[in-house]
């Protein structure tokens, strides 16, 4: 492995081995974060700036936050520097820069929402990244509140693990004082795509190169991540991976059988994932094609995506009300 | 068995009769069936007006559910709204005879089922104005569902009593092709939409200030401004519904004076006020001056139907600037083109119908009739113009209780409803490059 000097050396190695951790996702997602680390490594090396100047975090964020990259995913990462001046900005800004063309190399397409080491929104001093998710909060628009939850997903994968954890605490904190946030949250995360039409049919694509298939990214994941998410946020959960998150839950009283049902739901989802879907490029990393379910599988998974919405429905319904589960 | 076969068989007696019928009442069908298809081709002015004015995400959206929502509104104005306009038996609000209209002849005069028809198209113009409000926003089966019942409960009762022998047309309410009927419903549908749907994101800044949500092709919303202009000869000229005197020509003369003023007028007063004529308020500026002309548009002189279009002009521009400033967002700016414009041009004929020409009500203000005509057409608007929002806003707002909301989800109208509500875009190139944003 010490043999591996460059981004295309990365990306060679990456496709010889990635075969043999396919069994499951934390092997796969194990092997990912060592990628990555090794892009950084030569990242930094290419740089030719020296050491970094001062501390920093760098983390991931989305599906790879959340342990949950399938095969092939686009790149979400930013940086979180000790402090801040600009010989520090300038350096995270050109490593960020540095790193998004290397992982891209590597494959590990551009992030298309700019949520990249390079882009200045996604790479800050703590104090900034503080203010930056006060911001955030305040404002409250479409899109700050999608980049929030963007931010509440990551995890630190170099250096200082401190700094998110600290972030995220400020969230929480914010939350506390200003319950109000959740209902922006979940105003946010309303749309998912319906998967089964009245007659209980499965919506699969009509027409493109994914005839046949079914979204599973926006009408089976998204609705038990974003839901998931949310109360994560209202409980104070650091944990970053959905199911993990759903265990946390589990122990509340009133989330427990609903909780239970969804880990299973939601292992099944992402077994699905890694064993059934073709991948060709990372547009199709979330395409199922229906066709070679057999009777059972299609059953389960129709019960699986009315799980999924009415878990979603039943937060959104949740924190609408104000109540506590029901309490 | 067939109790249809028995209407059909009427049908063909009658056009058996028509034969040695009189030519005028041939002449007169004949007529307004170019009428009802020019109000028909309005609905197209209405897609490229609503199009062009909005942005590229929802253009086939707009297009699409236009065609539908007038399909729907034609099913709806068969079954019942047309008893309850013009049936018989009637209570203080609607008709209730000659549901699920068979066809039938009706008396010696204008052939029945070209009535119908003709009436049929202001029925669905009427709730195209109102959907118009709910431009950028609302989930598609709010549509559905506002389409049905505006078309059952708000506009058959204000029609009925304006145009069906209801009260208003007792008090000689003025209003010669429905300023009030068409225009003000339709527009007071819009209100309570604009008013319960809240503001398109991006429309306001949190500070308060207004921003501009372009429409995406202006060149659309001329032309949809020009085949409105055109139909409206239909709309106003074809409500003569007679071709006695070539009446129906003194009609269109003054619908397009008063458009030509609209639009002039509108010109010089955006030009005065902002430094630069403002296409948008241009285009207004026409339809408007049309809207006011419709009511007053058989009652009054050449001069007055200028004086009317050009006053419309300047108000729809003050109009417009005074809904942006109270923050009700009119995407396509119907509260102030049909509304506005529908008032003033309701009242307008209390100040200038002639005696000669006032066949229905009496002469105006201006005309020696005193305050008289002015205090009907007057209370026509209040009651009218009430009634209509009430119930539009009581609709929507159970709707939005059943539904859950009457928006779509933030998300997808950041997205667009050609592809949240459809699945596909108006525009397939453009959008799925941006779509990669």
């Amino acid at each position: 492995m010490s043999t591996l000097r460059t981004y295309e050396d990365i990306k060679e190695w990456k496709e010889s081995e990635i075969h043999q951790h396919l069994s499951d996702m934390k092997s796969l997602n194990s092997f990912h974060d060592i990628v990555m680390l090794k892009v950084l490594d030569i990242a930094i090396e290419r740089l030719d700036l020296g050491k970094p100047p001062c501390h920093f975090c760098w983390f991931i964020a989305g599906s790879g936050g959340r342990y949950e990259q399938g095969i092939v995913s686009d790149q979400d990462h930013g940086i979180v520097f000790e402090s801040f001046s600009e010989e520090n900005e300038h350096y995270f800004l050109q490593l960020g820069k540095e790193i998004s063309d290397g992982m891209a190399i590597v494959g590990y397409p551009y992030c298309n929402g700019m949520i990249m080491s390079s882009n200045p929104l996604w790479c800050k001093s703590l104090e900034q990244w503080k203010e930056q998710l006060h911001m955030w909060m305040e404002d409250g628009s479409w899109k700050s509140i999608r980049n929030l939850q963007i931010f509440f997903d990551s995890r630190c994968l170099y250096g200082e693990e401190e700094y998110v954890r600290y972030l995220k605490m400020y969230i929480f904190d914010y939350q506390s004082k200003n319950p109000y946030l959740l209902q922006r949250l979940i105003e946010n995360i309303k749309h998912i795509k319906k998967a089964i039409n009245p007659l209980g049919q499965l919506i699969v694509m009509n027409k493109g190169e994914h005839y046949g298939s079914i979204d599973l990214k926006y009408s089976a994941f998204i609705p038990y991540v974003n839901a998931i998410r949310v109360l994560s946020i209202k409980e104070g959960l650091l944990k970053t991976s959905t199911e993990e998150r759903m265990k946390e839950l589990a122990k509340i009283d009133h989330l427990t059988p609903l909780m239970n049902k969804s880990i299973i739901n939601f292992q099944v989802l992402l077994n699905y994932r890694l064993s059934l879907v073709k991948v060709i490029d990372y547009d199709d990393t979330h395409f199922l094609n229906v066709n070679q379910l057999n009777l059972a599988q299609k059953k389960q998974l129709k019960r699986i995506l009315k799980d999924g919405q009415s878990i979603h429905q039943y937060v959104l319904n949740m924190i609408k009300k104000g109540d506590d589960y029901g309490v | 068995m067939f109790p249809y076969m028995k209407t059909l068989g009427n049908i063909i007696t009658e056009k058996k009769e028509w034969k040695s019928m009189d030519v005028m009442v041939l002449m007169d069908s004949l007529w307004t069936m170019v009428g009802a298809i020019l109000v028909i081709f309005m609905i197209g002015g209405f897609i490229m007006l609503e199009a062009g004015s909005t942005r590229m995400k929802n253009a086939g959206h707009i297009a699409g559910k236009t065609i539908f929502t007038f399909g729907l509104a034609s099913l709806v104005f068969w079954a019942a709204g047309y008893a309850f306009i013009f049936g018989g038996d009637a209570n203080f609000f609607v008709g209730m005879t000659d549901f699920f209209y068979s066809g039938e002849q009706q008396g010696d005069g204008l052939s029945t089922p070209v009535f119908f028809v003709f009436q049929t198209a202001f029925a669905g113009i009427a709730v195209t104005i109102a959907l118009g409000g709910f431009a950028e926003r609302a989930k598609f089966p709010v549509y559905i569902i506002f389409t049905i019942l505006f078309g059952l409960i708000v506009y058959p009762v204000v029609a009925h009593w304006i145009w069906g022998g209801g009260w208003l047309s007792e008090h000689g309410k003025q209003d010669f092709a429905g300023s009030t009927v068409v225009h003000l419903t339709g527009a007071m549908g819009a209100l309570a939409a604009t008013i319960l749907l809240k503001p398109r994101i991006g429309k306001y800044s949190k500070d308060g200030s207004v921003n501009n949500l372009a429409g995406h092709n202006q060149v659309y919303t001329a032309l949809g401004v020009l085949i409105l202009w055109v139909g409206w000869f239909g709309f106003n000229a074809g409500s003569t519904v007679a071709v006695a005197d070539g009446f129906f020509g003194f009609v269109a003369l003054n619908t397009n004076l008063a458009a030509a003023a609209g639009a002039v007028a509108a010109t010089i007063i955006s030009w005065l006020v902002l430094g630069k004529s403002d296409i948008p308020t241009i285009l207004n500026g026409a339809l408007a001056g049309l809207v006011a002309i419709t009511a007053s548009c058989a009652f009054v002189e050449p001069w007055a139907a200028v004086v009317i279009g050009l006053v419309a002009g300047f108000i729809v521009f003050y109009s417009v600037k005074f809904f942006d400033k109270i923050k009700v967002d009119d995407p396509i700016y119907a509260l102030s083109v049909h509304g506005a414009a529908g008032i003033w041009g309701t009242l307008s004929t209390g100040f200038f119908a002639t005696k000669e020409l006032a066949t229905t009500g009496s002469a105006g203000l201006f005309y020696g009739g005193g305050f008289g005509q002015l205090g009907v057409q007057a209370l026509g608007v209040v009651t009218s113009g009430l009634f209509a929002f009430v119930v539009s806003f009581i609709i929507l707002y159970v709707t939005k209780l059943v539904l859950g909301g009457l928006r779509v989800s933030e998300e997808e109208e950041i997205m667009g409803l050609d592809i949240s509500e459809h699945g596909s875009y108006g525009y397939p190139e453009q959008m799925s490059a941006k779509a990669g944003e």
